[in-house]
């Protein structure tokens, strides 16, 4: 559903973020993308949500390439694609429910229609009884929860979220784990940037290793650390 | 349009309105800056068309009057019409017999007794015959007069009286000028004020929601939607200030309403204001539109990077 053929990245001042990297991701997969902070990660996950537009190489969504979209249509690409983010980015002059309900109305569906789906959505994450609370009266776990039903509310092909326990403590941050599992139990294709081993462990799911720029690792029921590397640093440990 | 577009325009219309609610004091000083710009145009606007009508009022009302002496036989007179009848320059001449004058006269003093009394006891007609000329336009009257003082006839005139009128018509029109050029070019220094204004409004609110945009975007925002807001809250800085700046001339001719009383035809500048409310109203709200739309657009073009 997802491809990547011969993709790189290079920002103004000759800064290469990805350097051709070729990848292809089905309809339902959980993928953990793992990687050092600046190893593309982040712009890998850009590129898909076409915030970014790759220097070389072809992004393609469902067989069409993102390049072929117009500006003018991406909007509408944008809601295959649910967002979530370390740091939340939730308006701060919005309640939880608007927050939700603003995806909606952006793209001009009606209010009974907004009035009935929000509330079913928060009520997924677990966050219908703290509705009315804005972003500033809620905990991390909890702003994330309404990122999530914000990210649903369009009913998603793929949930794109870069390192989204970032902020949170161990407890939220399985929470949130568990969130995606379960939506990713009823078809949605989750990607997944993550500097967190435990979680990456427990997933047991396909894990993606990106290190300056290159895909330098791709398993399936993969762990945080490879085998090899683990080795090595086995290795240099017992040297020392 | 289709339901989804509604939708969208209702709810871009009221973020707008949101925003401009939201601003207090910054609202109200560019609403205030506006306004004056506003004001100081449509002052000088209803200053030039009402004094073009006083202008106009006096200028049908004057003439040059020839009075000839009495021993003039009036076909005589009514041969020098004939002949002025030639000049290009004189729109009419009317011929006002001495018998005519006095019965005008006495018409004026309000068959006032002791005035016929006085005309009764002087036994002869003491006015003169005339010839009331209209030019078609005030500055060809001393052509006029100076052709009849060099003309053939010159020893048969009494005397020609429009000097007074042509010297208050001159200062007259010399003040419409001066008034419609200080108004306009103050007018269009506060209009430049107010666009700069009113953008650096929106562009504080722009600055306000920066961190913002991005959501909209990653929630599947149009551009066009997340540009709307900004540019309904401008409209609603013109649309505002179009409504003060009408209060603030409704009492401004109300001021002036007893100086102006009689110098307009149909009564003082109020009377004008009123009877001209919907164009003035309508003008000024289109103007306020205008003046929004162009600083938000500016701002817009400026500094909405999405």
């Amino acid at each position: 559903m997802l491809k990547f053929e011969n993709v790189s990245k290079i920002y103004p001042g000759d800064f290469v973020a990805l350097e051709d990297v070729n990848l292809t991701i089905e309809q339902g997969e959980f993928v953990s993308i793992i990687g050092h902070s600046g190893a593309g990660k982040s712009t890998l996950l850009k590129l898909l949500y076409a915030e970014e537009q790759p220097t070389n190489g072809v992004v393609s969504f469902n067989e069409r390439s993102l390049d072929s979209i117009n500006r003018k249509h991406l909007p509408f690409y944008r809601r295959n694609v649910g967002t979530v983010f370390q740091d939340f980015k939730l308006l701060p002059q919005k309640t939880a429910y608007e927050n939700v309900a603003y995806a909606l109305e952006v793209a001009g569906e009606s209010d009974e229609d907004i009035a009935e789906m929000v509330p079913e959505i928060l009520d997924i994450v677990g966050m219908s009884s703290k509705m009315s609370k804005y972003p500033r009266q809620l905990s991390g776990g909890e702003q994330q929860r309404v990122c999530m039903a914000r990210a649903l509310v369009h009913n998603p092909l793929v949930i794109i979220a870069d390192e989204p326990t970032g902020n949170l403590d161990p407890t939220s941050t399985w929470e949130i784990v568990q969130l995606l599992v379960k939506i990713n139990s009823l078809g949605t294709t989750i990607l997944l940037a993550t500097h967190n081993k435990v979680i990456v462990d427990k997933l047991n799911r396909r894990v993606i290793e990106i290190d300056d720029g290159k895909i330098v690792r791709d398993t399936q029921n993969g762990k945080y650390t490879s085998v090899r590397a683990h080795n090595n640093s086995k290795a240099e440990i017992q040297a020392i | 349009m289709t339901n989804t577009k509604i939708k969208k325009l209702q709810r871009t219309f009221k973020e707008g309105l949101d925003n401009f609610k939201r601003n207090g004091w910054l609202s109200f000083a560019t609403v205030s800056v506006l306004a004056i710009s506003l004001y100081i145009i449509s002052v000088t606007l209803i200053i030039g068309v009402a004094s073009n009508m006083v202008l106009k009022n006096v200028q049908d009302k004057i003439n040059v009057s020839v009075y000839f002496n009495s021993d003039i036989e009036d076909a005589k007179i009514q041969e020098i019409k004939e002949k002025l009848g030639s000049f290009q320059e004189i729109k009419s001449i009317e011929f006002v017999s001495k018998e005519k004058a006095l019965e005008q006269f006495k018409k004026l003093s309000n068959n006032n007794p002791s005035i016929t009394q006085a005309l009764d006891e002087i036994g002869d007609n003491p006015l003169l015959s005339a010839l009331v000329i209209k030019a078609k336009s005030p500055e060809q009257y001393e052509i006029i007069t100076k052709a009849i003082e060099s003309s053939v006839f010159a020893q048969d005139v009494n005397k020609i009286d429009y000097v007074e009128n042509k010297t208050a018509i001159e200062r007259l029109q010399s003040i419409i000028k001066l008034v419609e050029q200080v108004g306009l070019t103050l007018g269009i220094a506060f209009i430049f004020i107010g666009v700069l204004i009113t953008f650096n409004a929106i562009r504080l609110t722009m600055y306000a929601h920066k961190q913002e945009f991005e959501i909209m975007r990653l929630v599947g925002a149009s551009n066009t939607y997340i540009k709307m807001p900004f540019l309904f809250e401008g409209i609603f800085y013109g649309i505002s200030s179009a409504f003060v700046v009408m209060l603030t001339l409704f009492g401004t001719s109300k001021f002036l309403a007893p100086i102006t009383q009689g110098s307009i035809a149909g009564g003082d500048i109020l009377d004008f204001y009123l009877h001209n409310f919907l164009l003035i109203f309508a003008g000024l709200l289109i103007a306020g539109v205008i003046l929004g739309t162009l600083s938000a657009t500016i701002a817009i073009r400026r500094y909405l990077k999405i």
